[in-house]
């Protein structure tokens, strides 16, 4: 597995949470409300790994409904971005940002559809400082919606089991709810040293413009 | 070549017959294609939009969510959606002449995606699909679930909204009020003297003398949106949305009179009569309450209503910080 420097790792986190602010701005102004995001943390995981820290230690909590939205990416890099949130959490917050409450336990079909919006805008902006990074553009496919287990989720995107995940985790406030939640980058091992690379490269330009 | 042609004209036909408002912007964000559907649902020939910039047709998107989509997918190559949820229906598209003539928009979902064209550079496509059915069909669920809720909603003795309404009910109604910048006022209601009144006519009367009250102050009640709930024993509370302190004060002041008009014997209370004490709390668009907050300058006004005597309204004046 790869592993990050402190320095490394610090940029990393950095330049993620400049692109979720960006995010949070763009949800702000759909709801008029004050929607702040951040991203205390990153890590490097496999893909069991990335699936258990999702769904809990015990085998019952693996089964957890989990809410995905995905949208895949290529370019200077090819990677699935899903952004996943327990499903009653995405329910908290799809109905935080419309604003109604609805008396149901799963999302209706418009709810969905809201929910693939803001995964649409937190991919895109993480997506877009990762391309920003890599001074490169990528192409991006539509978001899709999908409900189940952290496992069954992880291995739609149909990428091989021994493929990194990139796992930010993600808060996100609103109306002083706080909720956590996480966006996966799957990516292949040689997309993981050329982040690496490029991480470097940034950092150089950074300490030298310093 | 005439291959090319033939497919020109069939990628043209097919534009022309789908189901789907297609847009497309060039690079400068001028309009160049406009499809049928488009024609049909706003009433603008292609003619008078090709050739033009979107943002002159459509000033009031100008800083949308729909402008940065469209900056994402010349700039940056990244499509966007736009759910019907969390963007109204943006562009003037009507079913019928009928529902233009009531300006009643048809519900959109909108797809915003980069399009490489050979020779020409990226171009945006703008998709739009018509979610009217969804909308309407999701909107009888929220209704019947609506109506099933409100069953474990209501106070069992008289009848009103109860506890468990109202924390949903305030909690929706500033949301509401702070996102569209609207007035709200909360008011407290207290019955004058209840604990002996219990202990003097026994608690059979008591629940008697809650649901005379009760049924009195719902009669009140004008607007669908206003919500009277039993708050406590005694206490009972009205949410006031889209009310200022001087539309509070007047309903608060009917209220008072209201009960006084029911002429429910009190031996134990000074007037003889049953009444209420009133308090109010107002928040303005430019207050910063939270539920807690307006729930406890109204539980102050009522306690100074209290205290000067009873019988009487009073408004909570300063503005919390």
């Amino acid at each position: 597995m790869i592993t990050l420097n402190e320095l490394q790792h610090d940029a990393l986190v950095e330049i993620f949470n400049i692109g979720v602010g960006q995010a949070a701005a763009s949800m702000s102004g759909i709801v008029n409300e004050e929607v702040t995001m951040s991203v205390p943390s990153i890590s490097f995981l496999n893909r069991a790994e990335a699936a258990q820290l999702l769904g809990g230690k015990n085998k019952l909590d693996q089964l957890q409904r989990i809410c995905g939205v995905s949208q895949h990416y290529e370019g200077a890099f090819q990677t699935e971005a899903i952004l996943m949130f327990p499903e009653d959490k995405s329910l908290e917050i799809v109905r935080l940002m419309v604003g109604e409450s609805v008396p149901l336990a799963e999302l209706t079909e418009m709810e969905q559809e809201a929910m693939s919006e803001i995964g649409n805008i937190i991919l895109n902006s993480c997506v877009g400082t990762l391309a920003n990074l890599f001074q490169r553009e990528l192409q991006g496919s539509l978001p899709v919606y999908h409900v189940g287990t952290s496992e069954e989720i992880l291995s739609a995107s149909g990428s091989a089991s021994d493929s990194v995940v990139l796992m930010l985790h993600i808060d996100f406030i609103l109306e002083m709810h706080q909720i956590h939640g996480y966006v996966a980058f799957i990516l292949d091992v040689s997309a993981l040293h050329d982040l690496k690379e490029q991480i470097n490269l940034y950092l150089d330009k950074v300490m030298g413009q310093g | 070549m005439s291959m090319d042609a033939n497919r020109t004209g069939l990628l043209e036909g097919v534009l022309a017959a789908v189901n789907l408002g297609a847009i497309v912007v060039d690079g400068d964000c001028r309009i160049v294609l406009w499809n049928r559907w488009m024609e049909r649902y706003t009433g603008v020939p292609a003619s008078e939009t090709i050739g033009r910039d979107f943002f002159s047709l459509h000033e009031d998107l100008r800083g949308k969510r729909i402008d940065s989509a469209i900056t994402q997918a010349l700039r940056s190559n990244f499509p966007s959606v736009l759910s019907q949820t969390l963007n109204k229906s943006p562009f003037p598209l009507y079913a019928d002449a009928a529902a233009r003539s009531r300006d009643e928009r048809m519900q959109q979902a909108l797809a915003v995606t980069p399009v490489d064209v050979a020779g020409a550079g990226r171009h945006c496509l703008i998709q739009i699909s018509d979610v009217s059915i969804a909308v309407g069909r999701e909107k009888l669920l929220r209704d019947q679930a609506m109506v099933l809720r409100s069953q474990t909603f209501s106070d069992g003795l008289t009848g009103i909204a109860n506890r468990r309404h109202f924390d949903v009910a305030i909690d929706k109604e500033l949301r509401r009020a702070k996102r569209y910048g609207n007035a709200l006022s909360l008011l407290m209601i207290d019955i004058d003297h209840f604990k002996p009144y219990n202990d003097h006519y026994g608690h059979q009367q008591g629940d008697q003398c809650l649901i005379k009250v009760a049924s009195a102050l719902s009669g009140m009640l004008q607007r669908s949106t206003d919500l009277l709930a039993r708050y406590g024993g005694e206490e009972f509370a009205i949410i006031l949305p889209d009310t200022d302190a001087q539309a509070a004060h007047m309903l608060a002041e009917t209220v008072r009179a209201r009960v006084i008009a029911l002429d429910l014997p009190h031996d134990q209370s000074p007037g003889r009569l049953v009444t209420v004490s009133v308090g109010i709390a107002t928040m303005n668009a430019s207050d910063q309450y939270d539920v807690p907050g307006l729930i406890n300058a109204a539980d102050r006004a009522l306690y100074a209503a209290k205290r000067a005597g009873r019988n009487c309204v009073q408004a909570h004046v300063t503005t919390p910080a």
